[in-house]
């Protein structure tokens, strides 16, 4: 029976079962919102009426789990999944979808966070292999409880600000806000809680695997932006500067006049082509970072 | 037809109504406050001009809010709260602002047009 926040809370999950995590979230959020306001309020101007009639007369104008489900199901069947991705421009011409990628914050933002993640990967691993060391190592003395508690709760602190930058750089829609967790349990049962989740586990490998993954996209990109970047700016090392285009056993090696333009075009396009593949690769790891970091 | 069947069709009339001009309600009720204004606010002040009205369920509003900002119409930022969990302002934005210029010229169009049609039903009986 749904006569509480909480048990409301619960209840409306239930009904979203089935639609996008972010909008499960997105939901729950509002309703929290809504309805402890609506409570606190209620429960200041008429401190004499029972619990339990607050809560019926606040879900009555808020309306029923069931219908509140109905709602966000039928608005998100007909607008568009994320605001980033925008799909009407799908019939465009070959070439104005190719070099148009330039102009797309998506690409751009996809490669900056690709780069970006080394830097996030190695704090993201130093931190959880130091912790998991730390809390194992210290579980025969009873302070790796603690510690292994506080670190866990630093690992749902540092999901969720990944999620932020997955959504900012890839756009790709990540929770705004953190899980929602009872205060009414004691700490032991809160603990138990952390353990038994398997998002905790989840999040955590993710941490792990951030940083392999870091240091493939940014040797990756790092490589085909400079090959690319090396191409066009190649007639001018060789005529201006005369630097060789390469050096093998002592021998410098320099394109002939006639390739320079081809060299320049295919330089050119291999960096379009590297902001589509920054592309491609940033949907493939917000997939992923949805995956494994939003709770089902 | 008998009494109950009628107040139901009206029901019904006013259900359809209300959820087809939420977009509205809510661009009105967002583009007239100088402040962000955040969703349990935006309900109170629906429910206030409309007690008479108690058809649209205030959390239907949320979703419709959400997909306003998705559209660029609104904009939104989350202010944590020192009471109760983080609150979402929302404000109109230029954009928003220009579709309700123009929504208010269909709305106004619209009445015009219902206002006819019934002086005309009451001028054939």
């Amino acid at each position: 029976m749904v006569n509480n926040i909480d048990s409301y809370l619960q209840q409306l999950r239930k009904e979203l079962a089935n639609c996008d995590r972010a909008t499960i979230q997105d939901a729950l959020s509002d309703a929290e919102e809504y309805l402890r306001n609506a409570v606190d309020i209620l429960k200041a101007s008429k401190p004499d009426l029972a619990d339990e009639i607050v809560f019926a007369s606040v879900m009555q104008e808020y309306g029923t789990p069931a219908e509140i489900a109905d709602a966000y199901r039928k608005i998100e069947a007909h607008s568009s999944p994320s605001l980033a991705v925008r799909t009407q421009k799908a019939n465009r011409p070959f070439v104005s979808r190719f070099f148009g990628v330039v102009t797309e914050p998506r690409a751009w933002g996809a490669l900056l966070y690709l780069l970006f993640t080394l830097a996030t990967g190695i704090i993201y691993f130093t931190w959880t292999v130091t912790g998991i060391s730390l809390s194992l190592g210290l579980l025969i003395l009873i302070i790796g409880i603690p510690i292994a508690g506080v670190f866990i709760l630093s690992t749902r602190g540092l999901a969720l600000l990944e999620g932020r930058l997955v959504e900012a750089l890839l756009g790709i829609r990540m929770p705004h806000r953190p899980l929602f967790s009872k205060n009414d349990k004691g700490v032991w049962a809160k603990f138990k809680a952390l353990i038994t989740d398997r998002y905790t586990w989840l999040s955590m490998v993710y941490m792990l695997i951030q940083l392999p993954l870091g240091i493939f996209y940014f040797t990756l990109f790092v490589t085909l932006i400079s090959v690319s970047l090396g191409l066009v700016a190649s007639p001018i090392l060789e005529l201006v500067f005369k630097e060789p285009m390469f050096t093998a056993n002592g021998s410098m090696y320099f394109f002939n006049g006639w390739v320079m333009p081809i060299v320049v075009i295919v330089g050119v396009l291999l960096f379009f082509a590297t902001l589509h593949l920054a592309k491609a690769i940033g949907i493939f790891h917000g997939n992923l970072a949805k995956a494994m970091l939003v709770r089902e | 037809m008998n009494e109950k069947e009628i107040s139901e069709v009206n029901r019904d009339f006013q259900k359809g109504l209300y959820t087809g001009i939420s977009v509205f309600i809510l661009l009105c009720v967002v583009g007239r406050s100088k402040e962000p204004i955040y969703g349990y606010q935006i309900a109170k002040i629906i429910e206030k001009d409309n007690e008479d009205i108690p058809i649209i369920k205030l959390g239907t509003l949320y979703p419709v809010l959400r997909s306003l900002e998705k559209n660029g119409l609104l904009e939104s930022k989350v202010d944590p709260s020192v009471t109760g969990p983080p609150r979402r302002y929302y404000r109109i934005t230029e954009l928003g602002n220009q579709t309700l210029v123009e929504l208010r010229k269909t709305w106004q169009r619209a009445t015009t047009f219902i206002d006819s049609i019934m002086i005309g039903a009451e001028n054939g009986k």
